[in-house]
C-alpha cells in the first residue's frame, strides 16, 4: 500500500543570533543552517496495518507524514502511497488519503460540524448514497450526532477530534493519517478514538499509520511500530520483538525480614556476575530488598534464592520493563546504538 | 526613578529587539512608506506648474518639498499606534495579566512605543532627514537651519509623541468596549493622516476649518513641529505652539488617567 | 468534455458552498462588517477631500480637470474592489498561512489549490471602495464628462474585469513568495501600493517611475490609462486591447509561480 524509499528532507534556515545585538547583526547577515529533517528512510507498509511511527520530538515524525500525504516533497528519495506518488499527484493522492492533525483542525472554525461536512462532500465528490451509508457509519463509531450541529469552536477538544476524525474518513480513504490523535485528551475520550480507529480498520481495511507520545495508543492499536531518532530509521518490526529485544531488564521487590548487614548485601556478589548485569537496593525504612538485572543472564529463581540464603523473605514482585521505559530510553538516545 | 526605569526600560528594548527581527520587513516599509511622500512630492510640483502664483496656501514650491518630506520623517517617528497593541491585549485577555504585575499598563505601553519610535528614528528617519538637507542645500540652494530651530524641532517632536501616544491610548479604550475596533482604526488612520497635515499642509484648508482645528490636538501632532523646522513660527507665535502642545500633552495625560480608571473598574466587575 | 464540465459544476457548488456560509458567518457579525466598510469609505472619501482642496488653487492639473480626476479615481476603485472582495485571501499567504503552515490543509484536498486559497474568503470591507467608486462614476456620468457609447460600455466592462485580474495577478506573484522567504507581505505590500501611484495622471512622475507603474507592476493599465479612454475622444480603444493582453500574461506568470511555490512548500516545523 505504502513503498517509501530512501526519502530525506532537508530544511535550510536564516541563522539567528540571540540578543538586541544578535537582531542587529542578524540584519546584515546571510549565515545559513541546514537541517536533515528526515534522512534516508525507507519502509512498506501493507494494506490494513496499523503501523505506530514515533520518535521524540523533532525526530522527523511530521516531516515523514508530510512527505506522504503530499504537503512536502522530498529533497531526494520517492514514496508511493496506493501507486501514485503524491508530491507529483498531489489532487489523486488526497482523493485516497485521510488525515488528522491532532494539535491543529481542519474543520472550518466558525461553521458548525454538519456545515463542515457538507462541504467535504463536495470537495471529496461523495454521492448522496455513499454520504448517508458514511455518515450512518460514522455516527455508530464517533457519535457525532450530539454535536454535529454545533459550531467547531464550541466543541471540546475531545468532540473535534471525533469530528475531525469523522471529516478524515467521510471519503472512505484506503489510507489514513493520524499525527498524534489522542493529545490532550481525557481517558474516557482517548479510550473511544482508540476504539474507533480499530472498528474503522477492522470494517474497511483502511491501513493506518499513527504517531504518538502515548504508550497506550501503540500498545492498543499498533501491530508494528516504526521508532525514528534524528531522522535515521533506529527500528522497524513489532511491538513484542522490541520488548523482547529491549527490554532486557527485569526488577524483583523483595520484603525481607530486616538485619543490618542488608545495607551491604549484594546479589552480584553472590551469583559472581558484574553489578552492571544485577544492581542491588536496600531501603531499610521499609524493608525493601529490589533488585535490578538482565533478564538474558540471570535467571529469576537464581535470585531470589540468593536472597532467601541470606534471609527471609516475605514478599516477592516481579516487574518487566515497561514499553514506556523502552521509550524513553529511545528517546534519551540510550539504546539507538544497539538498535541501529 | 531609577527603579521605575529599570522596570519600564525592557519595553522599549524589546520592542526594537522585536522590530530589527523583521530583516525584510525592515527596508520594505521605510520604502511604502516614503511612497506616499514621492506621490506627494510628484503632485506638488505638477501643481505648481500648473499655478500661476508661486506661493500656494503660504509655500513656495521649495518649502513645500521640504513639508512633504519632512512631514514623512516627523510623522513616522511620532505616530505609533499604541492602540493596536491595546486591542490585540484585549482580544489575547492578556490586558488583566498586566493589571496584577506592579506597573501602569499605559506608561509600559509609552516605553515600548519609544522603543518603536527610536528604532523608526534610527532606521528610516534621520537618514532621510540628512537626504532632505543635502538635496536641500545642494540641489535648492537654501540655509542648513541653526542648530535652536534643531533643538526647538525636537523638543516639539518629543510632545508631538507624547501628544499621539496619549491620545491614541484614549482611543486605544474603545477596544474594552467593543470587538469592532478595525474598522475603526481605519477611521482613524484616515482622518489622522487628514487633520494632522500630513497630506496636505493645514494652511490649505477654509479659514473656518482652521480656527476649529486650533481647539483639537490633531495639529500639534505633526503640523506644529514641520512648520517650527520650517522656520514659519517665529517669537511669540512660536511660544504659542510650544505652549499649546505642552497643554495638549497635560490634557490628554488627565483624560486617558480618568478614562482608564473608568475602564479598570469596568474590568474588575466583569472579571476581564 | 464531459469530465471538465463536471469538474467546473462541482467547483462552482463549492464555491458558492463556501461563500455562502461566509456570509453567514458575516451577518453574525453586522457591527464588524458595517465598521469595516465605513472604515474604507471613508479613507476614500478623505483622499477626495484632499484633491479638491488642492484644486481650490489651480484651475486644472496637467490638462486635467477636478472632475476628470474624479473620475480616474472612482474608476481605479472599481477593479481595486473586485479583486479586494473576491481574492483578499492571498495576503494571508504572504502574511500567515505559509509561515505557520497552514497551508497543510489546502494541500490534503484534492482540490486546485488557488481555487482553495481564494474560496476561503470574501472581503466584504471591499464594498466600500466599489461603493465610492460607482458614487464616484454615476456623478462623473451625470456630469456629462464620460463618453457613452455601445463600444465603450462594453469595452468598460471588459477594462475592469482586465483591471481585477492584473490587480491579482500581482498580489499572487509576490504573496507567492512566501514559499521561499516565509512571510512575503513586507513585498507585497509595497507591490500593492504602488497603485497609489496610478490614482493621478502619470504624466506628473518621471520616467522612471511612469515605465515601472506602466510595465513593470501594471498598475497605470488599471486606472488612469483605461480611465483616460473613457474621458478623451482622441485615446484609442488600443489601451484597452494592450491592458487584457497584460493581465492575460501577468496572470500566467503568477500562476506559475504560485505553483512552482506550492510544489517546494515547506509546511512549518512541529
Amino acid at each position: 500500500m505504502i513503498q517509501v524509499s530512501h526519502i530525506s528532507k532537508e530544511f535550510i534556515s536564516p541563522k539567528k543570533y540571540p540578543g538586541l545585538r544578535g537582531a542587529i547583526k542578524g540584519l546584515f547577515s546571510n549565515e545559513k543552517v541546514k537541517k536533515m529533517a528526515v534522512d534516508d528512510i525507507s519502509f512498506h507498509i501493507n494494506k490494513g496495518e496499523i503501523v505506530g511511527y514515533i520518535g521524540s520530538n523533532g525526530a522527523g515524525k511530521s516531516t515523514t507524514i508530510k512527505m506522504m500525504t503530499g504537503i512536502l516533497t522530498p529533497t531526494n528519495g520517492e514514496c508511493i502511497v496506493n501507486g501514485v506518488n503524491p508530491s507529483k499527484y498531489r489532487k489523486e493522492n488526497a482523493q485516497n488519503i485521510g488525515v488528522v492533525f491532532g494539535q491543529r483542525t481542519q474543520l472550518w472554525w466558525d461553521l458548525p460540524l454538519s456545515e463542515s461536512f457538507s462541504i467535504l462532500k463536495e470537495i471529496y465528490n461523495v454521492s448522496d448514497e455513499d454520504y448517508k451509508n458514511r455518515m450512518n457509519f460514522l455516527n455508530e463509531v464517533l457519535d457525532l450526532e450530539e454535536f454535529f450541529h454545533r459550531p467547531v469552536r464550541t466543541l471540546s477538544l475531545g468532540q473535534r477530534m471525533r469530528g475531525d476524525l469523522g471529516a478524515a474518513l467521510l471519503h472512505n480513504p484506503k489510507v489514513l493519517y493520524l499525527d498524534e490523535p489522542t493529545i490532550g485528551l481525557d481517558l474516557v475520550v482517548k479510550d473511544k478514538i482508540r476504539k474507533a480507529i480499530k472498528t474503522i480498520n477492522d470494517n474497511y481495511e483502511t491501513t493506518i499509520i499513527l504517531t504518538t507520545h502515548d504508550i497506550d495508543d501503540i500498545e492498543e492499536l499498533c501491530s508494528r511500530i516504526i521508532v525514528i531518532d534524528e531522522g535515521k530509521k533506529i527500528y522497524d518490526g513489532s511491538l513484542k520483538e522490541l520488548k523482547e529485544k529491549y527490554g532486557s531488564k527485569r526488577k524483583i521487590r523483595m520484603e525481607v525480614k530486616h538485619s543490618k548487614e542488608l545495607a551491604s548485601f549484594s546479589t552480584a556478589e553472590k551469583l559472581n556476575c558484574s553489578s552492571n548485569d544485577c544492581l542491588t537496593e536496600y531501603d531499610a525504612d521499609n524493608h525493601l530488598l529490589t533488585i535490578s538485572f538482565d533478564k538474558h543472564k540471570i535467571e529469576t529463581p537464581q535470585v531470589i534464592s540468593s536472597v532467601m540464603e541470606f534471609t527471609d523473605v516475605f514478599d516477592v514482585q516481579i516487574q518487566e520493563t515497561e514499553l514506556s521505559e523502552i521509550v524513553k530510553q529511545i528517546y534519551n538516545h540510550e539504546v539507538s546504538e544497539e538498535l541501529v | 526613578m531609577r527603579r521605575k526605569l529599570k522596570i519600564y526600560l525592557p519595553f522599549t528594548s524589546n520592542e526594537l529587539k522585536r522590530q530589527l527581527s523583521y530583516k525584510g520587513a525592515f527596508y520594505l516599509f521605510m520604502l511604502i512608506s516614503l511612497f506616499g511622500s514621492f506621490i506627494s512630492y510628484y503632485l506638488w510640483m505638477a501643481i505648481y506648474g500648473n499655478s500661476e502664483s508661486g506661493v500656494l496656501g503660504g509655500f513656495s514650491k521649495n518649502e513645500m518639498i521640504i513639508y512633504v518630506f519632512m512631514v514623512y520623517v516627523t510623522s513616522s517617528i511620532v505616530t505609533v499606534s499604541i492602540a493596536d497593541w491595546i486591542s490585540d491585549d484585549v482580544v489575547m485577555g492578556t490586558v488583566s495579566m498586566n493589571l496584577i504585575k506592579p506597573m501602569d499598563y499605559r506608561i509600559s505601553l509609552i516605553f515600548r512605543a519609544l522603543g518603536s519610535m527610536l528604532y523608526r528614528f534610527l532606521a528610516p528617519g534621520v537618514f532621510i532627514w540628512i537626504g532632505i538637507e543635502v538635496y536641500k542645500v545642494k540641489v535648492l540652494g537654501m540655509d542648513f537651519p541653526n542648530i535652536l530651530s534643531i533643538l526647538l524641532f525636537i523638543l516639539s517632536c518629543i510632545m508631538s509623541f507624547l501628544i499621539y501616544v496619549l491620545f491614541d491610548f484614549c482611543f486605544g479604550m474603545i477596544s474594552f468596549f467593543t470587538t469592532h475596533i478595525f474598522g475603526m482604526l481605519l477611521v482613524k488612520e484616515a482622518l489622522l493622516s487628514f487633520l494632522t497635515g500630513q497630506l496636505i499642509p493645514i494652511s490649505f484648508f477654509p479659514e473656518s476649518l482652521q480656527h476649529v482645528f486650533d481647539y483639537l490636538p490633531f495639529s500639534s501632532m505633526v503640523y506644529t513641529p514641520v512648520m517650527i523646522y520650517l522656520g514659519k513660527y517665529t517669537g511669540e507665535t512660536l511660544c504659542y505652539m510650544l505652549l499649546r502642545q505642552c497643554i495638549w500633552v497635560i490634557i490628554l495625560y488627565l483624560l486617558g488617567s480618568l478614562i482608564w480608571r473608568k475602564v479598570t473598574k469596568r474590568l474588575i466587575v466583569l472579571g476581564g | 468534455m464531459e469530465q471538465k464540465n463536471t469538474t467546473f459544476k462541482r467547483y462552482f457548488k463549492l464555491y458558492r458552498l463556501l461563500i455562502g456560509q461566509f456570509l453567514k458567518a458575516i451577518m453574525q457579525s453586522k457591527v464588524d462588517f458595517f465598521m469595516g466598510l465605513f472604515g474604507f469609505f471613508f479613507s476614500q472619501v478623505m483622499g477626495i477631500a484632499f484633491l479638491y482642496l488642492v484644486f481650490q488653487q489651480i484651475p486644472t492639473l496637467d490638462g486635467w480637470t477636478f472632475d476628470q480626476l474624479i473620475f480616474i479615481y472612482g474608476f481605479a476603485q472599481i477593479p481595486r474592489g473586485i479583486d479586494h472582495l473576491l481574492t483578499d485571501n492571498i495576503w494571508m499567504i504572504a502574511w500567515r498561512i505559509v509561515i505557520k503552515g497552514e497551508f497543510d490543509r489546502y494541500m490534503l484536498r484534492p482540490m486546485n489549490l488557488f481555487f482553495q486559497v481564494i474560496a476561503e474568503k470574501l472581503q466584504p470591507d471591499a464594498l466600500g471602495e466599489l461603493l465610492v467608486g460607482s458614487i464616484l462614476i454615476i456623478l462623473s456620468i451625470s456630469k456629462g464628462i464620460v463618453i457613452i457609447d455601445i463600444w465603450h460600455v462594453v469595452l468598460f466592462l471588459i477594462s475592469i474585469i482586465a483591471g481585477a485580474l492584473i490587480y491579482t495577478s500581482i498580489k499572487l506573484f509576490f504573496a507567492s513568495f512566501a514559499f521561499w522567504i516565509k512571510i512575503s507581505g513586507p513585498f507585497l505590500q509595497v507591490a500593492y501600493d504602488m497603485a497609489e501611484f496610478a490614482k493621478y495622471p502619470t504624466e506628473i512622475y518621471t520616467k522612471i517611475i511612469r515605465f515601472l507603474i506602466t510595465w513593470v507592476i501594471p498598475f497605470a493599465f488599471v486606472a488612469y490609462l483605461p480611465a483616460s479612454y473613457f474621458l478623451k475622444a482622441d485615446v484609442s480603444a488600443t489601451v484597452i486591447g494592450i491592458e487584457c493582453i497584460i493581465a492575460i500574461l501577468f496572470w500566467c506568470i503568477s500562476y506559475a509561480f504560485f505553483n512552482k511555490g506550492t510544489s517546494i512548500y515547506e509546511s512549518s516545523g512541529n
